[in-house]
């Protein structure tokens, strides 16, 4: 049918991948087994006694574990769908701006933050935030009684949420960019020449090019739904708003490194993992569906 | 930062407690009494082994070890290849290699994940959890009799000076692990003398003093516009000692639970002589108000578990009153050399409405532990023994100098019971010509020794008022921290009369090890939202209800057939 020899060069290159693939991603899967044992590190994962479900039914009688799905995809759904919009508003708006040095620089600055690790980033937010700093101190000015951001179950998601859209909206915008200078210039000035004003011009041009890629990106992220972001969180978090920002990565953290509760800390990253499966089979057919994209 | 300098200054305590009058002399090269290099351990009949022969092929032995990064390295000398290894190694044939190395920080991280994945070095230091977690998936090498035939006179009499030391390490009659001779901590309250001067307080008995204090403090805007009247915990950290990990009770706010009688996160004994909780009790629920109300006032640090870093409010002078043990002074360097007149005094305050001024016992500790499967056990012991015991001559020609926890493989702190009163009370007379230099008993005490020689540089007149102003910081800083930290914070710790409350419990029981991290949330959670005033105090009720529930009630049954 196909004349596979041609392809060969590709399969080569495809190899590292699948080789880095094979020892850490299907490699390690044997190690979900804990999830169903009474783990013993020195008898190892095969020797260890089998429980059968166990580790899941006490997961499941934990008051915990609810609320740390709850959060999870609390906070995972409100990244998902900060990390769409405003980039895509802030590249449609930038998208408008004729000043090439200008645009160049700004994009520029934006994305910068995204290589900073969020131990810096945390450090500074909670710098800026803490209760004599400035933002208090500007809050003061108008009268406020001085908020502490970090500490206040209400506030501490939203937090999180803004502070990572903050850091990412930059460089999740160059994918918007490059949509946008892929438009056919021909069009703007047909409709130009037709009379249609700027904001006709952003509305049945520009947002009908992008959309797509928008989708795009939105079904594949469904994945990550229950991905809250560990590193941040870990940075950000203290006990007292542990009911609102403590997710299950940090959970898993604390409850299998810390607390050497190996099997149930398993049990409850095997569920993520399978929920995430799920999550992105779906998205998958769903992007197909909408957006026409395929990897298979 | 704070386990780091403790480690170093009480570790230099232990480098210098070493016996003159050891029996077993050097080291013979030639001896012919040199047991093979391996396989002793199966040695049926008792030979006479010379515990400091040097083997004579390379014994190699592989560590997982905590590195300080800040640690400043003679040369370019580390961790694995310093002075003290390449002695050890010239020496001995003991040749130390890394299997990974971990900040200080996240060293006991490190430890459960090498336990976790069974990927064990030959020898590591690990915490009582982590022992009891090895003890029981049966990774850990019996060490009775290679102690038995190995230890030197000089290690047996430190651990017979300490009774019930390595009872607590031995199950099933097995020796698993060699422990550290931990010296006694309780949290003092330091204050900022100079300001407390300036503004005429006197010095603190009771809560009511020490928030009124605190008050002045920050009324009077004595570390500027943000004054912070009382150091709380930072992230990350607890709220006070548990029984699981002490931290020696640096930068929390234990006393003001003692205070109060209230001894949360340990296992008390309640009036009917039961196990009890102590986060579960009125009294600390009584405590929590207090700090709710000092929350509330400004007193207590508005961003107690925010903060990145509590040391910084008192290396920027920002805040002038803490809690911590008598090394405290020793992290105080910093603060000190930024304003010179920054006088930091200890005070066994606050005390209880009896009086009394009462502390938990610190439990942390530091075990060594061999992994099963190690060829060569006894190499263990000889290191220890040759941590303990005074060093051939070798040693002052190849090392020669003070070598610290970050130099010596496998340090633990090791000495006598009674090293710090020792410490504190002969470099006192010896400054003031009671005793000579040479009656101190260097045998026993080396590193009292050390200290009292160098006092008179560092300390002067009048001999006994510790203010800051009565020191010499520059003949000899490299001591200054050591005299400093012993006459200042370790006199007012040697003097006070503290009342002394020990846990019930040291280790996890069986239930606590699937249900402690969930009771643990519960506690760190509320207690924190009760004091900064985001949960009513009524949800402490709620609280000691949801921990019986969840778990504690069978825990606490546990601990009760424990006693």
């Amino acid at each position: 049918m196909l004349n596979r020899g041609a392809y060969k060069h590709y399969y080569v290159m495809l190899l590292p991948g699948l080789i880095w693939l094979f020892f850490f991603n299907l490699l390690p899967m044997y190690g979900v087994l804990m999830a169903f044992k009474d783990f013993n590190p020195g008898l190892g994962i095969m020797k260890s006694d089998w429980i059968g479900l166990e580790n899941f039914k006490y997961m499941f009688q934990l008051d915990d574990s609810r609320q740390v799905f709850q959060n999870t995809i609390f906070i995972a759904a409100l990244k998902m769908a900060g990390n769409l919009i405003t980039p895509l508003i802030f590249a449609l708006m930038l998208n408008e701006v004729k000043n090439r040095l200008f645009t160049r620089s700004v994009q520029t600055i934006v994305y910068l933050p995204h290589f900073l690790s969020w131990v810096i980033v945390a450090g500074i937010m909670l710098d800026i935030l803490s209760y004599t700093g400035p933002v208090n101190q500007v809050l003061a000015m108008f009268g406020s009684e001085p908020i502490l951001f970090f500490a206040n179950e209400r506030i501490f998601p939203w937090m999180v949420v803004l502070s990572d859209v903050w850091k990412e909206f930059g460089f999740a915008a160059i994918i918007f960019f490059a949509a946008l200078t892929s438009i056919n210039p021909e069009m703007y000035e047909a409709a130009a020449i037709d009379g249609a004003s700027q904001f006709k011009r952003l509305l049945h041009i520009t947002l009908p090019s992008v959309i797509p890629v928008a989708i795009l990106l939105g079904t594949l992220s469904l994945g990550n739904v229950l991905n809250a972001g560990f590193d941040q969180i870990f940075n950000l978090y203290n006990p007292s708003v542990y009911s609102t920002g403590d997710i299950i990565d940090t959970w898993v953290y604390r409850a299998g490194l810390l607390d050497m509760q190996y099997g149930l800390a398993t049990a409850v990253g095997l569920l993520k993992s399978v929920v995430g499966l799920v999550l992105i089979a779906i998205s998958y057919t769903l992007a197909y569906r909408f957006a026409n994209y395929r990897i298979f | 930062m704070s386990k780091r300098v403790k480690l170093t200054a009480i570790g230099l305590i232990a480098a210098f407690t070493l016996s003159a009058c050891s029996n077993t002399g050097p080291a013979n090269t030639n001896s012919g009494s040199t047991p093979p290099a391996s396989g002793n351990t199966n040695t049926t009949e008792q030979v006479a082994v010379d515990p400091f022969a040097k083997y004579e092929e390379p014994v190699t032995v592989s560590l997982g070890r905590s590195i300080d990064p800040n640690y400043k390295y003679e040369g370019s000398d580390t961790a694995e290849d310093n002075l003290y290894t390449r002695w050890l190694k010239d020496t001995y044939n003991i040749v130390i290699n890394h299997e990974w190395e971990a900040a200080t920080g996240d060293y006991a991280q490190k430890v459960s994940l090498a336990i976790g994945s069974n990927d064990l070095p030959d020898a590591m230091l690990v915490d009582e959890s982590q022992l009891r977690q090895m003890v029981k998936a049966d990774q850990l090498a019996d060490l009775t009799e290679v102690y038995e035939q190995h230890g030197t006179e000089r290690l047996k009499q430190i651990y017979d000076s300490n009774p019930g030391l390595l009872e607590s390490v031995t199950f099933d009659g097995k020796l698993y692990a060699l422990p550290e001779t931990t010296l006694p901590s309780a949290p003092l309250t330091w204050i900022r003398k100079d300001w407390m001067d300036e503004l005429g307080l006197s010095e603190p008995k009771s809560l009511e003093d020490l928030e009124a204090i605190a008050q002045a403090f920050i009324d009077n805007n004595m570390g500027g516009p943000n004054t912070v009247g009382v150091v709380g915990t930072q992230q990350g950290g607890s709220l006070y000692s548990t029984f699981l990990s002490s931290s020696d009770h640096y930068m929390n706010l234990s006393p003001v639970f003692f205070a109060k009688d209230a001894y949360p996160g340990i296992w008390i004994e309640d009036e009917n002589g039961q196990a009890t909780y102590g986060s579960t009790t009125e009294n600390t629920k009584q405590a929590l108000t207090t700090l709710r109300d000092w929350y509330a006032k400004g007193i207590l640090d508005r961003e107690v578990g925010l903060r990145k870093s509590s040391q910084e409010l008192l290396t920027s002078g920002q805040a002038g009153i803490f809690f911590g043990p008598w090394w405290s002074p020793y992290n105080l360097m910093d603060s000190i050399k930024n304003d010179d007149q920054a006088n930091w005094r200890p005070y066994a305050a606050p005390l209880n409405e009896e009086q009394q001024f009462n502390s938990n016992q610190a439990t942390g500790s530091t075990f060594i532990v061999v992994k099963k499967s190690f060829k060569n056990p006894e190499a263990i012991i000889k290191m220890l023994n040759i941590h303990v015991n005074e060093k051939q001559e070798s040693y002052k020609e190849a090392v020669g100098k003070e070598m610290t926890s970050q130099e010596i493989p496998l340090f633990l702190i090791m000495g006598l019971g009674d090293q710090l009163e020792y410490a504190v009370k002969t470099t006192q007379k010896v400054l003031t010509g009671e005793l000579e230099l040479e009656e101190v008993d260097k045998a026993n005490y080396g590193f009292t020794y050390e200290i009292a020689s160098h006092v008179k540089e560092i300390k002067t007149e009048p001999f006994d008022n510790y203010d800051i102003q009565y020191w010499d910081k520059e003949t000899n800083p490299d001591f200054f921290p050591h005299v400093y930290s012993h006459l200042n914070g370790g006199s007012t710790f040697v003097d006070a009369d503290i009342q002394w409350t020990r846990s019930l419990a040291t280790a996890q029981t069986k239930t606590m090890q699937s249900r402690w991290s969930n009771l643990k949330k519960l506690e760190d959670e509320i207690f924190l939202k009760i004091i900064m005033g985001s949960a009513p105090l009524e949800e402490f009720d709620t609280f000691v209800e949801k921990w019986n529930q969840q778990g504690g009630k069978d825990i606490t049954a546990e601990v009760n057939e424990l006693k």
